[in-house]
């Protein structure tokens, strides 16, 4: 059974670099350019872990983060912010409001991405 | 006998004239006296009401004597409500608690010594405090400096570098994940001399990411948010991860690196080890660096009295005597080592020292050109709190 990846990313290219690798290596992809569309693909395919932009037009990652950990049907989606925020406080916000981890896209190639997705779909 | 009764009568007469004269003359300077002395009490007020800074001036019972207009604003009293008043009734109240304890002292509620200390009164307003002790009798000028427009433009610089970084990271990252994959093979096979153009490019587009980082730092020191989270920790675990990671740039340059750590546990310290790793990273790589191929260099960490001493010694180019003054600023590179190695943003040493002295620590350095560089720093066992 492929695992199914959600991307919520509002920037076309990444959004689709990173389909374009994940499909390459084997995962199924979802993809929402969203906070709000983002929000009702978590409810709506069921992915096996959720990727999350922080900035993003409309209601911002922190806020879809909240909302899907509140809503029961939601809460166990394991939720990976990728933001290019990255300061101290946006890292703890983000962990406490129950990201399973916080990754700065300029810091990390997609493969490492893939990696640390790896340690949380197994 | 009536001739010396005339003459006693015309000596007096003389005296009283004198004296008369004299008392004449006193009087006369003691009226200029007076009028000058209203004429500089006149010029004084002129002054001290046209000042846009707050100034009070307080007898030596902490009586309120003279005040400039903004103390009026800032008390939101009249100045017959002010002047004339105990200035520790006049703090009294949970608006003024922030005043309160930066000027009066805890055990007698005398005014302290204060030297340009910030304080934030309310939402907005910012003030710099500064006490100066008059004379010997005990008067006191209270300088009230508004601080909430410098204030201000500081906090919008600093936000608008953090949204900068941020969007300047959004295209490198996607220059780093498109580069990325196509060396990784991802969007077909490259030919050698492709890849070697595109490797290059990748290590570019890693400087400027890096850079970014570098400067985000720096707003952020300068925003006086630098340090995170401090908890008690291991400065030894931070040098060996360090150290860890470095194993492959040490290869690649065939460099020797030992390390001298105590075999008894050195005391827990009050670190945000994240900041505190970045300060041994940017030591270890401008140590790297500026050495040439082969060289040497060495690590220790050492307890003395109530501090823990890291210190790093290489075998590199030495920093020339004319640039150890300006070594920890911003920009700052030397001469002989643009030369050798071009890469560099001149941040490293300056987020290092600011890493360190936000510990309550020291960083200071030995070096001759030609020979290699010791650096030091000290972080102290008690910290209590972040600066």
């Amino acid at each position: 059974m492929f695992k199914k990846i959600l991307i919520i990313e509002d920037d076309k290219f990444l959004r689709e670099l990173m389909s374009k690798k994940l499909l390459s290596m084997g995962y199924d992809v979802v993809s929402a350019a969203d906070g709000e569309s983002g929000l009702v693909m978590i409810k709506e395919s069921k992915p096996d872990v959720v990727l999350l932009d922080l900035i993003l037009p409309g209601i911002n990652g922190f806020e879809v983060l909240e909302m899907a950990k509140k809503d029961p049907e939601t809460a166990n989606v394991p939720i990976v912010i990728l933001s290019n925020l990255g300061q101290g406080e946006d890292i703890e916000k983000g962990l406490k409001l129950g990201a399973k981890d916080f990754l700065v896209k300029a810091h990390f190639t997609p493969q490492e991405i893939i990696n640390k997705l790896k340690i949380i779909l197994d | 006998m009536y001739e010396e009764k005339a003459n006693f009568k015309e000596g007096t007469d003389e005296t009283f004239r004198r004296v008369r004269g004299a008392l004449l003359n006193v009087l006369e300077d003691t009226d200029e006296a007076r009028k000058e002395a209203v004429n500089e009490k006149n010029k004084t007020m002129a002054i001290v009401e046209n000042l846009t800074d707050g100034i009070l001036l307080l007898n030596n019972k902490n009586v309120v004597e003279i005040i400039s207009h903004p103390v009026v604003d800032f008390f939101k009293k009249d100045e017959k409500d002010i002047v004339g008043q105990d200035i520790r009734e006049l703090l009294k109240g949970e608006d003024f608690k922030a005043l309160r304890e930066l000027l009066m002292s805890e055990e007698d509620k005398n005014i302290k010594i204060v030297h340009k200390q910030e304080v934030s009164v309310a939402k907005n307003m910012d003030l710099e405090l500064t006490t100066v002790f008059l004379s010997k009798e005990g008067e006191v000028l209270i300088i009230f400096h508004d601080i909430t427009g410098d204030k201000l433009v500081e906090k919008m610089k600093t936000e608008f570098v953090s949204i900068a970084a941020h969007q300047l990271r959004t295209p490198l990252s996607a220059i780093k994940w498109t580069l990325r994959m196509v060396l990784d093979g991802d969007v077909g096979e490259l030919e050698d001399d492709q890849k070697e153009l595109l490797e290059k490019t990748y290590i570019s587009n890693e400087r400027m990411i890096s850079l970014i980082n570098d400067l985000l730092n720096i707003s952020r020191i300068e925003e006086g948010k630098f340090l995170y989270r401090q908890e008690p920790g291991q400065l030894e675990d931070v040098v060996k991860a360090i150290v860890e990671g470095s194993q492959e740039l040490l290869k690649m340059k065939k460099m020797k690196l030992s390390v001298d750590i105590p075999k008894e546990k050195l005391p827990d310290l009050n670190i945000d080890k994240e900041k505190v790793g970045i300060a041994v990273q940017n030591l270890l790589e401008n140590a790297v660096k500026y050495t040439p191929e082969g060289g040497s260099i060495h690590i220790s960490l050492e307890k003395i009295g109530r501090e823990i001493i890291f210190k790093i010694k290489d075998t590199g180019v030495g920093i020339p005597g004319s640039d150890h003054k300006r070594i920890f600023t911003k920009f700052f590179r030397g001469d002989n080592i643009i030369k050798m190695e071009t890469e560099g943003s001149g941040l490293g040493l300056y987020t290092t020292k600011n890493i360190i002295e936000a510990h309550q620590g020291k960083i200071w350095f030995e070096s001759k050109e030609g020979e290699g560089t010791t650096f030091y720093f000290s972080i102290p066992i008690d910290i209590d709190r972040l600066v």
